[in-house]
């Protein structure tokens, strides 16, 4: 769950940052200096021109993971044209139901050879999450909350038979 | 102390602190009236009779109608998984008043004082706000401020726990919906799909939205699941046919710890 929460971010932030330099937006390199990447160059490299470009950027804005792809493309087509700048480029922080999101990528000979997250979500004790969606989980995980003492049972609706035979009816006879 | 009795065509438990027992008759009384209201098993009840065409629905009482609104909100909210209407077209206001009658028996012991409580009707639990335990009540808990723990039923053996967990303020609501014990009694429009889930439990800040969410995800299965929890600020525990379990991260985190 954990580990699908980070990528999952990482994910996200990476589109938003693929955008920002074929955009040819200005972006920070880690030691500070900022750079300008042209447009043009940046439309370049992109293997599907600036067709393939205006979609990436159109897939992008859903932060879906659809959007790297077109990332991966422009890696692949870099070394034979004019593609990004070798350096580390940090993203901008991204706000997030669960917080703020920043990741950072390093790119080398025109492929992104690392992604760094450098601020995930943590609040609320809720660790690191940015989905509230529901995940498979194993019996193991709930094992020892089962023998944790209870004062009430919550499920699908008794009739009142089979409330007779049931934990409740056993917890309230207890005056639990 | 604890007082279970028969409402609703299901059983309340009801718990509270032994000077506050006058009120569990005025508990009784406010689910009694709402059942003299909506049960469609009454022939004479309000709904009955609109439902048979005696009564026209724009005579019907305001407090009615308000509950009918608010599942009309919840049937455009949830894109038609929860809904008032039998297939027959019928109005079957059942899932929905029955949360709404925990709701208005919890909003009366809060207006009374009433310091410490729980409410369980039919496997729907409504727990009082933490924060209105009196020192007395939080020091004779080993645990100091007591903290409500609930079960939740195993689906196919419902004498087990399939697990159990915290609830606290906010999260003072839990719903669980299935097909484990009444048999398929969830109305889905349209679909003639085996249902995915055997039982889902919902824990929300209100009983109502519990109610009608665990409801919801019965009936539209894994796209209404994810759909919730993207969308409420709930947590919640699935089942499905094959026993497999899956749950949001809210919810591994309020599991109960012995």
């Amino acid at each position: 769950m954990r580990t699908r929460a980070i990528l999952g971010s990482i994910l996200a932030s990476t589109s938003v940052l693929i955008v920002g330099y074929q955009a040819g937006v200005s972006v920070t390199t880690s030691d500070g200096t900022s750079l300008s990447l042209p447009v043009d160059a940046a439309t370049n490299g992109t293997a599907g021109g600036t067709n393939a470009g205006t979609d990436a950027t159109t897939d992008s804005s859903t932060g879906s993971t659809s959007s790297s792809t077109p990332g991966s493309d422009t890696a692949a087509a870099a070394p034979t044209t004019a593609g990004p700048a070798d350096g580390t480029y940090t993203g901008s922080s991204v706000s997030t139901r669960f917080g703020n999101v920043q990741v950072a990528v390093t790119i080398a000979s025109g492929s992104i050879t690392d992604v760094t997250a450098l601020q995930l979500t943590d609040e609320d004790g809720r660790s690191v999450q940015i989905s509230n969606r529901a995940a498979p989980i194993l019996r193991s995980e709930v094992l020892s909350s089962q023998s944790a003492q209870v004062s009430n049972v919550s499920g699908a609706t008794y009739t009142t038979d089979a409330y007779l035979s049931s934990l409740q009816s056993a917890l309230d006879q207890a005056g639990a | 102390m604890r007082r279970a009795f028969a409402t609703m065509g299901t059983m309340a438990s009801i718990e509270l602190p032994a000077a506050w027992a006058s009120e569990v008759s005025e508990v009784q009384r406010i689910f009694r009236m709402i059942d003299d209201r909506y049960s469609l098993y009454s022939p004479d009840s309000e709904l009955s009779l609109i439902a048979a065409g005696h009564t026209s629905l724009s005579h019907a009482s305001p407090p009615l109608l308000a509950s009918y609104a608010r599942a009309l909100e919840w049937r455009s909210a949830t894109g038609g998984n929860f809904s008032p209407h039998r297939p027959d077209g019928t109005i079957d206001l059942n899932g929905i008043v029955k949360a709404e009658a925990i709701e208005h028996a919890g909003e009366h012991l809060i207006a009374v004082g009433c310091p410490e409580w729980s409410i369980n009707v039919g496997g729907d639990i409504l727990v009082s706000p933490t924060g209105a335990a009196t020192p007395a009540t939080a020091s004779a808990s080993p645990l100091g401020p007591r903290v409500m723990r609930a079960g939740i039923a195993e689906p196919l053996s419902p004498t087990e726990l399939l697990c159990s967990l915290e609830l606290r303020h906010p999260r003072r609501a839990i719903a669980t919906s299935g097909s484990a014990q009444r048999g398929d009694h969830i109305w889905r429009a349209g679909s003639t799909e085996p249902i995915s889930f055997v039982q889902v439990s919902v824990v929300a800040n209100d009983i109502v939205t519990a109610d009608v969410l665990a409801t919801a995800i019965v009936a539209g299965g894994q796209t209404a699941l994810d759909d919730v929890t993207d969308r409420w600020d709930v947590d919640v525990i699935t089942v499905d046919r094959a026993g497999a379990m899956s749950a949001t991260p809210g919810l591994l985190h309020s599991l109960a710890t012995k």
